[in-house]
């Protein structure tokens, strides 16, 4: 899988490659409009990652011209800037998520994987972990061939988790991914342990392996 | 009082004075030129007779003279005195009334025998004369300033127009609104003077206050790329292998205090944002709906406390607003409401007429009323309120303010109870 990074600033490229590469994506960066320009003409990317705002041009007139020449790249819209007006334009021109800095990297992760998925298997999409099917068309997990019954928010918790396998998510990043639109009003994240919990439970009693860490106090992890 | 009618006060007050003065003034100058010129005429013609005595040559004469005459009166003299003249009344017959005569008596030495003669003249005409002249002078004096204070009023008006027109635009000014105030343009110096030290006041004010709100919405702008380095820097910190316990509470600790950073970045560019009046899409929203969609998005948070919420929307509230700032003034409220509720507490939310009321259990003493509204404003609340950012209810207050809902605060039967008023206040 290959992605672009469209960012101008030197120190949030580097951390967002990082966490990328070992989801075994081939990250490329581009530091400015010029370069970025560039490298969308000559390749294609399974996911472009767009700030906005780019010392030498709008990252919103790139999706244009990406669009214009019917490029299939996803594209993530990233910007300092949370306006619904430029969440707005950005989704009109076609772009297939918005982010709004800062963000986790968790959940950067989350929305690639998803725009990806989206763009490549427009059939049946199946996560598999051993024992653990998660069917993300039909929004249903199973072990052992098992349905379990999972509340939406233990679900949407359990993908998340799965999205990012093998790395520690903040709890500050799960709180804000189940808040949704509500996250900036909420800040205290209590309400999770009990969400987890209940995930957890349902999971081992279905005869599921213990995938799902608690690292110390700091966050969880999906170990497979 | 105006200032145009305390300089006519001074003018009306002047104008009296000198009105009252006159009026006796003038009377007394002209009866005295007048009684001056009638005593001339009498001694005149008493020296006349004298001179022309010669003529009456016998008693019979002069009996017959001074019965031709009205205004002579002839009477024998006992004694010689000096001429003399009064003023005396006599009955009229004509008129059947007193009127006032100006007499004067001398003597004269007819045939050798002394008679005292009174020549009278009457004073009636002198005395219709002097007050048809007063009358005049009144009625003059009158239309002066009566004239003179219309002409005032009227000029004055005119003249201060600007002036008003000035005061006017000082009393609409607001410096974060974009008001086109539109000044008068006079012939008077000094007012032309004043218009364009207020436009330039004006101007200045907008200009700095602009500066002022720009500069806050770009600090907290230019703050999101490094506060976005930071949290993803931990977060890379965080998949770092072989972390002790120690080291894992210290990054959670760096997580958290960077996630309240966030949140009060954000909270000041909202606070920036509404004050800079970004937020001009507005659609006609149910206050009743969206509090049960907030409702629902926020039962995960309170049922982690068994804190239950209720909501009740019998009145339909409907208003023109931009959607994101009333979501954010309601979920605010409603956020505030579980965050500072007892566990296993109860709110309540619920409409009465064109107010919405938020009522939660808390504390049991109430929140300081002149305090709570005011930018990083802690009230001490329940372990776990201590990440608040304190401008929670300043954004609340600020939303109101835009769309001049009015906010108010009451402890009632223990329960702390707001209310949102959508009625708009009048400017």
């Amino acid at each position: 899988m290959k992605i672009l990074i469209v960012e101008d600033e030197q120190e949030l490229m580097k951390s967002m490659a990082t966490y990328l590469k070992s989801e075994n994506f081939v990250c490329e960066e581009a530091p400015d409009y010029k370069t970025a320009r560039e490298k969308i003409e000559l390749f294609s990317y399974d996911c472009i990652l767009l700030d906005v705002s780019l010392p030498d041009g709008n990252g919103l007139s790139l999706l244009n011209e990406l669009k214009e020449n019917k490029k299939s790249d996803g594209v993530i819209v990233i910007s300092a800037k949370n306006s619904i007006g430029d969440r707005i334009q950005g989704l009109n021109l076609g772009a297939d998520d918005y982010l709004t800095k800062p963000f986790h990297l968790s959940e950067l992760n989350a929305r690639i994987l998803a725009v990806i998925r989206r763009r490549h298997f427009q059939g049946q999409q199946i996560l598999i972990f051993n024992e653990l099917t998660i069917d993300l068309t039909a929004k249903t997990v199973t072990v052992h061939r098992c349905t379990v019954e999972l509340t939406r928010k233990e679900y949407d918790l359990l993908l998340y988790l799965a999205y990012n396998k093998n790395r520690v998510i903040s709890k500050n990043a799960i709180a804000e991914h189940l808040s949704g639109d509500e996250s900036d009003i909420y800040s205290n994240y209590d309400f999770i342990y009990s969400h987890m919990k209940n995930l957890k439970k349902k999971l081992q009693q279905a005869g599921c392996s213990e995938y799902i860490r608690s690292i110390y106090g700091m966050g969880y992890k999906f170990d497979v | 009082m105006r200032l145009n009618n305390k300089t006519i006060r001074n003018y009306l007050f002047y104008s009296s004075l000198i009105f009252l003065l006159t009026i006796p003034l003038f009377y007394f100058v002209v009866r005295s030129v007048l009684l001056h010129s009638v005593d001339r005429s009498l001694r005149s013609q008493l020296r006349e007779i004298r001179s022309n005595l010669g003529e009456i040559r016998s008693q019979a004469d002069l009996t017959a003279w001074s019965r031709l005459d009205k205004d002579i009166s002839l009477s024998p003299a006992d004694e010689v005195i000096g001429d003399r003249i009064y003023t005396g009344y006599r009955f009229s017959p004509k008129h059947r009334e007193k009127e006032p005569y100006r007499e004067i008596a001398g003597m004269i030495t007819v045939g050798g025998k002394t008679y005292r003669l009174i020549i009278s003249s009457s004073l009636v005409e002198n005395e219709d004369l002097l007050g048809s002249i007063l009358l005049v002078q009144a009625a003059v004096l009158l239309m002066l300033i009566g004239g003179m204070l219309w002409i005032n009023q009227k000029v004055s008006k005119r003249l201060w127009q600007p002036f008003y027109v000035a005061l006017k635009n000082m009393h609409q000014f607001q410096v974060n609104k974009q008001t086109n105030l539109s000044f008068l343009a006079s012939t008077t110096d000094e007012f032309n003077e004043l218009n364009v030290a207020m436009k330039n006041l004006f101007s200045r004010s907008s200009e700095i206050f602009l500066q002022q709100k720009e500069f806050t919405e770009n600090a907290s702008h230019e703050m999101q790329t490094p506060l976005a380095i930071f949290q993803s820097k931990l977060e890379l910190l965080m998949q770092t292998p072989h972390l002790s316990e120690e080291q894992a509470d210290l990054i959670n600790s760096l997580d958290v205090t960077n996630r309240r950073l966030i949140k009060l970045n954000k909270s000041l560019l909202l606070l920036a944002k509404i004050e800079n009046n970004q937020y001009q899409t507005v659609e006609e929203v149910e206050i009743g709906s969206i509090c049960s969609r907030l409702i629902r998005h926020s039962r995960i948070h309170a049922e982690a406390r068994n804190i239950s919420i209720h909501g009740d929307f019998p009145d339909a509230i409907i208003v023109s607003v931009n959607i994101t700032l009333i979501e954010i003034l309601i979920g605010n409220l409603l956020s505030n409401a579980i965050r500072y509720n007892t566990d296993n507490g109860a709110i309540v939310v619920r409409t009465e007429k064109d107010t919405l009321v938020i009522e939660n259990t808390g504390a049991s003493t109430p929140l300081v009323l002149s305090r709570i509204f005011d930018r990083f404003y802690k009230q001490a609340g329940p372990a776990g309120s201590d990440d608040s950012t304190g401008l929670g209810l300043a954004i609340v207050k600020n939303i109101c303010t835009l769309y001049r809902y009015s906010v108010d605060y009451s402890f009632q039967e223990g329960r702390h109870v707001f209310r949102i008023l959508f009625k708009r206040d009048p400017e």
